[in-house]
């Protein structure tokens, strides 16, 4: 056990170093500033963490370009969280401790981003801003005082894609609808909004089904759902999986009133299950509000890494990025308190407006020297958090013609907050 | 102040992970028992845990709200009688086979925790689980101190323990079994019975470990059980030392010690613009490490002590 001893000895030097040096850093911020970043760049969320990340550089680089934070050129400090719990508690520890980061930014699953909020980010009184966690155990933790409003997420939550699919699925004049979901905290969130939604607006949910990823058939799922024999079928899928369970549904003679999620919204869906079959199917989305800031960061990303934006988490990760580079600049220092007050201030509905890119992040440096109220409409339109640090988004209704897919209308802020309305009163 | 905070964290990781590599050790490095179900018992030590300990809520069966040492009596005596299920059931299967069987055991006590939402929280997982004390520490620094002090504590003691069983007859029986099962068998040893001791006590510690993994955390879902954790064990025992329960904790730590710098250095040296890429040079630079510790070092960096009787000289 002498190895263990070392240790200890080898972390008292090295604590002696780190005091003397930390004397001197106490004065005005020193630069650069850092804001710590967690996503999962490689692992199954890989091909999704990657893009995000390129968002949130592009953000880094249009906060740097528009005059940095307190006169400092912004450092980004990113870690790969791998998709596992542990690799992600772990980098943020370091990004608090080590790199002494005053805000984190991260990161994509919930089963991640969870044990790094209760672990280390309220523990430590550092905001965290996650650009796609949707599980509605945060909304939860926040009403119950424990996430010392420490959490904020720039992605609607499931409610708003269910609120949205309920008041259509009434407006349809259906009554009577099954649900086969993906057994994860966005399928069962979707489940408990749905239902709830969907009941007070007078309609009835016979039968919930959840299913595994990944398996050959789920006709077993089918079948249950299907003995309910309802009017509409709401199905809560992947693309993958949701194709083959379509096509299950739909020969062992379904209906073809279907309900579908954010997820389907994919040409590769609509092509295995097959256009016709889909003609009297509807979905929903998050919908981007149209506004010049939405196309101007469009524009910058396509610019600049030749690709579309069009992916899950890209527009959420660059307002996430973009809201702590604002809020440091409004907050009086740079701790993480003073920060998660300042997230507050960027919502002002007196204030000027604010956008994306360079030249907008200059405009509001000048606003914020004069001490005058701002607020941020960024690439995914007003962003306006709530008390539990969740947003209400606008939604988009899509549908199937011929063999597209198409927008067949779109449910603003403003219709949204309505039905919002109507159901939780 | 800050890098002593993440250190102190960083140990408590690595002593936890030290716990459930020295159950492996037991089973693999001492009986030779292929256990590719690792993350399995360290699930249900946490599950076991969480359920037991955290406060009660209405959509919920489990939460019992029980003292914190309850909690741990009871995710040692769950993942015990788990195994010994488990146990009877394969413990015959040789080698390979085994690693199969235990491996398709512990993908279903995953999904089981992924779909049993009244009990586990399905998806969402439970949340508030308590931490021992944690009233009396006003900073993070001063309660991750105490907690280091409690998980080391652990550590150590299974570590003494383990050492003392594998120094006694009965571990002398295990390593006869490991080395030559039939030969074992003629001098009356019961073999299964042995294997399946050494099975249940191993999987026990590895149920400790999730337990102080949980308790440590305050959160568990099914996230946190993913077959990678089997696949980083195997590697800090198999870097450490198969078969030298100190092999095993100085695996750990440096295993997980790599995976963690790896990614710091990662942040440090490779420029902004790439950064995105980084996680991948990451993944590769903790499999480059790994194989030329196993091309060097094959028996592992402190392998298994000669076992020679003290009469030889």
């Amino acid at each position: 056990m002498k190895w263990l001893v070392g240790l200890a000895a080898g972390a008292t030097l090295v604590s002696a170093w780190s005091l003397s040096s930390q004397a001197q850093a106490q004065t005005a911020p020193s630069c650069p500033v850092k804001i710590g970043g967690i996503l999962p760049l490689t692992g199954s969320m890989g091909p999704v963490g990657k893009r995000i990340s390129d968002s949130a550089q592009l953000a880094i680089k249009h906060i740097n370009e528009g005059g940095g934070i307190k006169g400092c050129p912004v450092e980004f400090v990113l870690r790969d969280d791998q998709g596992q719990p542990t690799v992600g508690v772990d980098a943020a520890k370091y990004l608090v401790e080590v790199e002494r980061v005053p805000a984190l930014t991260g990161t994509v699953s919930s089963g991640v981003t969870l044990p790094i909020l209760t672990s280390v980010s309220v523990p430590s009184k550092i905001p965290q801003i996650s650009c796609c966690s949707t599980a509605a155990t945060f909304t939860t933790l926040a009403q119950e005082g424990k996430t010392g409003g420490f959490f904020f997420r720039t992605l609607p939550t499931v409610k708003t894609q269910a609120y949205a699919s309920a008041q259509i699925a009434a407006e349809r004049g259906f009554k009577r609808v099954a649900m086969i979901y993906i057994n994860t905290d966005f399928g069962t969130g979707m489940v408990k909004d749905f239902t709830r939604a969907f009941s007070k607006l007078g309609g009835q949910v016979l039968k919930t089904v959840p299913y595994n990823e990944n398996q050959a058939s789920y006709r077993a799922e089918v079948n249950t759902a299907l003995a309910e024999k309802p009017d509409a079928v709401f199905f809560v899928a992947f693309p993958q999986d949701g194709a083959t369970m379509t096509r299950e549904w739909i020969s062992l003679g379904g209906t073809q009133n279907l309900i579908l999620n954010n997820s389907l919204r994919s040409p590769e869906y609509v092509k295995a299950v097959g256009a016709r079959f889909l003609q009297s199917a509807y979905g929903m989305d998050n919908a981007s509000v149209s506004s010049p800031y939405v196309e101007a960061f469009k524009k910058a990303f396509q610019a600049a890494y030749n690709a579309s934006p069009d992916g899950p988490g890209i527009y959420n990760q660059y307002d996430a990025t973009m809201i702590l580079g604002l809020a440091m600049n409004v907050a009086s220092e740079l701790n993480g308190t003073a920060i998660r007050d300042a997230i507050r201030k960027l919502q002002d509905p007196n204030g000027t407006v604010v956008g994306t890119g360079p030249e907008e992040f200059k405009k509001a440096m000048a606003l914020i020297k004069e001490r005058k109220p701002i607020r941020y409409s960024g690439a995914t339109g007003p962003v306006e958090f709530d008390a539990n640090g969740d947003i209400n988004g606008a939604a988009l209704i899509w549908t199937v013609k011929g063999d597209q897919l198409a927008t067949e209308r779109t449910l603003t802020i403003e219709d949204m907050a309505q039905v919002f309305k109507k159901i939780d009163g | 102040m800050g890098l002593v905070s993440y250190l102190v964290f960083f140990l408590i990781v690595v002593t936890i992970f030290g716990i459930l590599t020295l159950g492996l050790n037991l089973q693999w490095g001492s009986t030779g028992v292929f256990n590719a179900g690792v993350v399995g018992f360290y699930a249900i030590g946490g599950y076991a845990f969480a359920i037991l300990t955290a406060p009660a809520r209405p959509e919920l069966i489990g939460n019992l709200g029980l003292p914190w040492v309850v909690g741990i009596i009871g995710a040692l005596a769950v993942s015990a009688v788990v195994a010994i299920f488990v146990g009877l059931a394969t413990i015959k299967l040789r080698g390979d086979y085994l690693a199969i069987a235990t491996f398709g055991i512990a993908v279903t006590i995953q999904l089981i925790a992924l779909n049993w939402e009244g009990l586990t929280g399905g998806s969402l997982g439970l949340t508030s689980i308590p931490r021992p004390l944690s009233g009396i520490f006003t900073t993070p620094l001063s309660y991750n101190l105490f907690y280091l002090a409690l998980t080391a504590g652990f550590c150590l003691l299974v570590y003494w323990a383990l050492e003392r069983v594998s120094r006694s007859p009965w571990g002398r029986a295990l390593k006869a079994i490991r080395e030559d099962e039939g030969a074992a068998i003629a001098l009356g040893k019961n073999a299964t019975s042995l294997r399946l001791q050494a099975f249940v006590l191993g999987s026990a510690v590895m149920g400790l470990s999730g337990a102080l993994y949980v308790s440590f955390i305050g959160f568990i879902s099914p996230f946190d059980f993913l077959p990678i954790i089997t696949f980083q064990v195997w590697t800090m025992l198999i870097v450490g030392g198969s078969g030298n329960n100190k092999g095993a904790l100085l695996g750990t730590l440096i295993v997980w010690g790599l995976w963690s710098a790896s990614g710091t250095l990662i942040s440090k040296i490779v420029p902004a613009t790439y950064q995105t890429q980084g996680g991948a040079i990451q993944a590769i630079l903790i499999g480059l490490v790994l194989v030329l510790t196993l091309l060097f070092r094959p028996r592992g960096l402190i392998g298994e002590e000669p076992v020679v009787s003290r009469h030889v000289t």
